[in-house]
């Protein structure tokens, strides 16, 4: 059991949570799930998990960036892989991130609604098989 | 579009004066300071236009016929710099023609030497008049600007959030295995995710709503409207939801019927919101509470609920548009963040007012204040006026 890989999903969306935590459990991933910016940063510290997917506009519109940097601020998280997850990609006037992830580029960047079997593959890719 | 920083009102307006006389650039110098302005004078158009780069003034004075780059000359490079800095023209060999060429030019106005120390006054301040008007317009323009961006960016994450989990669900339920556990999961889904479009289509009516009352087009016609009857028909619509939300309906109105000129439409929304909001956001056991009352031709009308209340520091914010309390308890509950926007646009067009007071954990009470029906036949009742609606046999 301990061997199970560790992942963190900080959304505002319970719905969003639900299935791609579900999808991931029944996977073999141990999933965390965080509400919002806050929560996500305190999980992030408690269960340190290999892997952590974000949301961007959540309670302000910018919150998940900013929780990025505050994750990134902890030393023992700092090389933890984080995946944007929003549905900022296309071509809004406000925000635009370049599908290459621009500034989070050593990351990755999915559009939401995201492929699940893409996403589940891109995971494993970065931390390994769950069990 | 370039953003423009927001003057400070107690910096001076500042005003390059650009003349190969010496004369005149210390008079000119001498009659703006006294004015409160800020002059600075330069000698020849190479110089003038470097000051105006580093300076930003909020107008150039500038001589026509110099040494060097030419007056008409400057005119060009200065608005180069900044179209909305005014441009005054002097020049010593006044014609019809180059006052004609210089305005081509982007000029603002004309002045022939020599002048009156009143007539530089006056054409200054006149220039400085339409500076700071430009400026104000340019400002709203960015204003709204950025205004409709922030909504079309927001409108558009809201309609495709619930979408996006509707989506995710169906995406996942096709990649996962067949298993008995998927199979519960399945019929638990597909509740949420028509949960989810009901949010959608709520937002989509809403979003509609609100355009039509700013629009105009909800309000098609003011009649006499028995506001009695159009709140016991509301609460008799919410009989049922009430009554699954645990939560008892109430009405105090006064026998002598409340009566305002409006749209029935309009007022519907208006009520339709404040009673749904006040069964929601209620707790059960609660009461949710419509008291009126009229005095000097005003009609007021509370809606009072015993719910989880809104803290203070939310109050403000609570009519805009997109709004929601994110707080414990009301986190939980589905809404469009349009409904009490929609209340205050309504409201506004009516001429009336509306307000909350509230106690965090005690309630909320929503309060309507708007005109009421001012018969112009004394005897309401005694006339079968069409446009008038009936008033009979209502709880």
């Amino acid at each position: 059991m301990n061997d199970k890989k560790r992942i963190l999903i900080v959304d505002d969306d319970p719905d969003f949570r639900e299935a791609v935590a579900y999808f991931l459990e029944a996977n073999g991933f141990v999933v965390f799930q965080a509400l919002d910016g806050a929560e996500g940063v305190r999980l992030a510290r408690l269960e340190k998990p290999d892997l952590i997917l974000m949301d961007i506009m959540m309670t302000e519109r910018t919150e998940g960036f900013f929780t990025i940097h505050e994750i990134r601020l902890q030393p023992e998280l700092k090389n933890v892989p984080i995946f944007v997850l929003s549905s900022l990609c296309t071509h809004l006037p406000d925000f635009e991130i370049p599908l290459s992830g621009g500034w989070l580029a050593h990351d990755m960047f999915f559009a939401k609604p995201v492929d699940t079997a893409q996403l589940l593959a891109k995971i494993r890719q970065r931390v390994g098989e769950a069990a | 579009m370039e953003e423009r920083p927001i003057k400070e009102s107690a910096r001076p307006e500042i005003v390059v004066v650009i003349d190969d006389e010496y004369p005149i650039r210390l008079s000119c110098e001498k009659i703006l300071t006294k004015m409160g302005l800020r002059a600075e004078t330069f000698e020849d158009g190479a110089c003038g236009l470097d000051g105006v780069a580093r300076l930003k003034p909020d107008m150039v004075i500038v001589d026509l016929k110099m040494p060097g780059i030419s007056g008409m000359e400057v005119i060009g490079r200065v608005h180069e710099i900044d179209p909305l800095i005014v441009i005054i023209v002097v020049t010593g060999y006044a014609t019809i023609d180059t006052a004609v060429e210089a305005m081509k030019c982007g000029g603002y106005d004309f002045l022939p030497k020599p002048f009156s120390p009143d007539e530089l006054r006056l054409i200054v301040n006149r220039g400085l008049e339409r500076r700071r008007l430009a400026l104000e317009a340019a400002r709203h323009e960015l204003e709204q600007t950025m205004l409709k961006r922030r909504f079309v960016t927001f409108v558009s994450h809201q309609l495709r959030t619930p979408l996006v989990a509707i989506h995710q669900y169906l995406d996942v339920l096709r990649n996962l295995d067949e298993t008995g556990d998927t199979e519960a999961r399945r019929r638990e889904w597909l509740d949420r995710c028509l949960a989810r479009i009901e949010e959608l289509q709520d937002l989509i009516k809403d979003w509609l709503t609100l355009a039509r009352v700013e629009g105009g087009t909800l309000f098609k016609e003011r009649i006499r409207i028995d506001l009695n009857c159009l709140v016991a028909d509301i609460l008799e619509t919410y009989e049922q939801t009430a009554a699954a939300a645990q939560v008892s309906l109430e009405a105090h109105l006064p026998d002598n019927h409340l009566l305002v000129a409006g749209d029935r439409s309009c007022l519907s929304v208006l009520f339709d919101n404040l009673i749904t909001n006040a069964i929601k956001y209620n707790k059960p056991g609660g009461k949710v509470t419509v008291s009126g009352s009229e005095s000097r031709g005003e009609v007021v009308i509370a809606v009072a609920d015993t719910g989880i209340g809104i803290a203070e520091k939310y109050r403000p914010f609570l009519f805009e548009e997109f709004f929601r309390v994110k707080e414990d308890g009301a986190g939980k509950t589905g809404g469009t963040g349009l409904g009490l926007h929609i209340c205050k646009q309504i409201v506004s067009e009516m001429g009336g007012t509306i307000e909350v007071a509230s106690e965090a954990g005690a309630g909320s009470t929503f309060t309507v204040r708007m005109a009421a029906w001012h018969d112009p036949e004394a005897e309401a009742g005694s006339k079968s006026d069409e446009r008038q609606e009936a008033n009979i046999d209502c709880g």
